[in-house]
């Protein structure tokens, strides 16, 4: 199913085009003849590098990376799931010219391994547009990018070509080789549109898996809204119950509960959260017990956002923050 | 230790392909035969104008044809003993090659074959070959005939700096003061310099140093192959040693990277080249030393370092044909 988002990203792009580039003809040949359409690949190839290169990025996990491509103006992000890891998770975005923005993780489907994030610094961000009519077939010629091995500013990200040599409704496969630091970085055709995500290798040399754009436009909206889908490998859905704030509180007369203690280096300790501050409001709702209290938050998970009505110093204010994992 | 993502299929539990998949025949991929046809013209370049080195049956590394006479460039440091060393150029094997020079910045050496009226490959004068440029180079030959591998330019030129610096190959006392030598690596260039244990590290190239982080600042802004002059001082003797610097990880090892070990055979030494080409073409250790070739026949490179598993290193044309002319001119070693 196509989302009005997705068409109205793509009506866009068609109109700030001078041409919406046909399925290069190369592509029905089942191999290149002669140097002829050799050069054709060629010339297609090094046509559409230069766009692509621009908008495929670097995401800095801290103790890692992998790859993402920007696919709209506002810095849009599609990636791969075991790479955000989960919903609403913040990262750096590394640019090929070695710019950094600060980005955070939306929706992601863990049995396809398909995720989205969003730039959140504002500005135009170089993007490439989405193969959304589903056109890709085997054989076809296509070119990978990605951030092998992490970001090195001197090499810059690192093309392959190949072609698509298995298909099914969920992967496709690809002779393009890939390592790690490439997950979650961008499969292109010819004419540089962006047709798949890449996720995983086999042992052999020449297993290359991607997540197929058909994959993404299925649960678009979904992942969009910032949704933890299915059950599958790539990503673990927090569990609730295991949400982490780090505060001892107790009763208190009148409304609300007060704060006792605050953990060292808790989500609470790290919001600026003090022994007296009193909370009188979780997610809307008043509090009046420790017991009460207790219960909202065993509804929580790690990372889920919590924003709480405060009383301090007899002046009340709002603080929004973000639980942690009280087993990590 | 940084983790770069990319999971394996094994590890995961899941098979390659869900049910129902299309497959692409083998002939038609990337590397298949039917898709190698159509370099044809550019193979035949490779028949004439790349060697290989054998031992025995076994092909140790490859190398590029660059005078009519015999003269060869390879990878210096996969290339071993010389004396049983069959080369192989075009249909013709040749025995006894002569080592003339190497070049250590470069890890290369120009070696010679008694030979006459061979073709040598035609260097581009293109200053960078554009990324997505065809390049082919050598794959598995056999003995009447060379097969392609091909692939595309795939990063931009640039240096690339030995991983973890340069070293000298000392140990140094951690309790001394100063930098007193407290072991000399076997097969460093402190050792065929004739540094001892107990001689004091007093200079390097000329410049005072006092502590083991001045004597690694200066050391990281070198390069493998470049010879420095260390003052030392033994007993009541000054000494001016030339030792030549190594790459840290070829002389002592690395630690194996989940990269690493889902690279195959990848070259030992590596890093630490002034300048390298990079492209994607299929290639392991062996394949290293021969012409990379563009869709005209011209050499626009010469295979120097396979990296990983997607990224194999070349000298530029430009700098390769430099190279060789300077080797040319040096005295023969032996």
């Amino acid at each position: 199913m196509m989302s009005s988002r997705l068409l109205v990203l793509a009506t866009g792009v068609a109109l700030s085009l001078p041409l919406l580039a046909e399925r290069p003809e190369i592509n029905d040949k089942r191999a290149p003849a002669d140097r002829g359409d050799l050069e054709k690949i060629q010339s297609l190839l090094t046509t559409a590098l230069p766009a692509a290169r621009q908008a495929t990025v670097c995401i800095d996990l801290g103790e890692g990376s992998g790859s993402g491509v920007v696919i709209s103006p506002e810095g849009l992000i599609l990636t791969a799931a075991h790479v955000t890891g989960g919903v609403g998770k913040e990262f750096t975005v590394v640019f090929e010219d070695g710019r950094k923005v600060k980005a955070r993780s939306l929706g992601l489907n863990s049995e396809s391994d398909a995720a989205m994030a969003k730039i959140i610094e504002e500005g135009t961000y170089p993007f490439v547009r989405v193969e959304d009519q589903d056109r890709t077939k085997l054989g076809d010629w296509v070119f990978a990018l990605g951030h092998s091995g992490g970001f090195d500013k001197e090499r810059g990200s690192v093309v392959r070509l190949g072609r698509i040599v298995r298909s099914s409704n969920s992967t496709v496969q690809s002779d393009c080789n890939l390592i790690g630091g490439d997950s979650g970085g961008p499969l292109f055709d010819l004419t540089g549109r962006l047709v798949g995500i890449h996720s995983r290798v086999g042992q052999r040399l020449p297993e290359n898996m991607h997540v197929p754009m058909r994959e993404f436009l299925k649960h678009w909206d979904s992942m969009a809204d910032s949704e933890f889908l299915g059950e599958g490998p790539f990503a673990k859905k927090p569990e609730k119950g295991k949400g982490f704030l780090g505060v001892s509180v107790e009763a208190r007369e009148g409304a609300g509960v007060r704060v006792r203690r605050v953990g060292r280096e808790s989500p609470a300790e790290r919001a600026g959260i003090k022994a007296g501050d009193v909370f009188l409001k979780m997610d809307g709702e008043a509090l009046e017990s420790k017991e009460q209290f207790a219960e909202l938050l065993k509804e929580k998970a790690p990372d889920d956002p919590v924003a709480f009505e405060m009383l301090r110093d007899g002046k009340t204010e709002t603080l929004t923050l973000r639980l942690a994992d009280r087993d990590g | 230790m940084a983790d770069f993502r990319l999971p394996i299929l094994l590890l995961l539990g899941l098979s390659a392909m869900g049910p129902g998949a299309q497959s692409l025949e083998s002939t038609y991929r990337t590397a298949g035969p039917a898709v190698h046809a159509a370099f044809d013209s550019v193979r035949d370049v490779l028949q004439t104008s790349s060697a290989v080195f054998q031992r025995g049956r076994r092909e140790v590394i490859f190398g590029t044809v660059v005078s009519a006479d015999g003269h060869i460039l390879t990878k210096a440091s996969e290339l071993g003993e010389l004396e049983d060393l069959t080369v192989l150029v075009d249909r013709e094997a040749y025995t006894h090659p002569r080592l003339l020079a190497e070049d250590p910045a470069w890890d290369v050496a120009l070696v010679k074959i008694e030979a006459s009226n061979l073709v040598p490959v035609r260097w581009s004068t293109i200053d960078e070959a554009p990324q997505g440029t065809w390049v082919v180079t050598n794959g598995a030959t056999t003995r009447r005939q060379r097969r392609v591998q091909v692939g595309v330019v795939a990063a931009n030129e640039r240096e690339v700096f030995a991983k973890g610096g340069t070293v000298l190959g000392v140990e140094l006392d951690p309790d001394a003061e100063g930098l007193r030598v407290a072991g000399v690596t076997e097969g460093s260039g402190a050792e065929a310099a004739g540094m001892e244990s107990g001689d004091r590290i007093v200079a390097v190239g000329g410049r005072e140093i006092a502590s083991r982080e001045e004597l690694l600042k200066d050391l990281k802004e070198r390069r493998v192959g470049e010879r420095v002059t260390i003052r030392v001082r033994r007993g009541e003797q000054t000494i001016d040693l030339e030792v030549e610097l190594a790459g840290r990880a070829e002389l002592f090892g690395e630690e194996q990277t989940r990269n690493d070990a889902m690279s195959g055979e990848f070259s030992e030494r590596r890093t630490g080249f002034p300048r390298v080409m990079q492209h994607d073409a299929m290639a392991n250790k062996h394949y290293m030393g021969g012409p990379v070739l563009n869709l005209e026949g011209e050499c626009i490179g010469v295979n120097i370092a396979r990296f990983s598993r997607c990224e194999t290193y070349a000298i530029p044309s430009l700098e390769a044909a430099e190279l060789v002319k300077r080797l040319m001119d040096e005295p023969a070693l032996r």
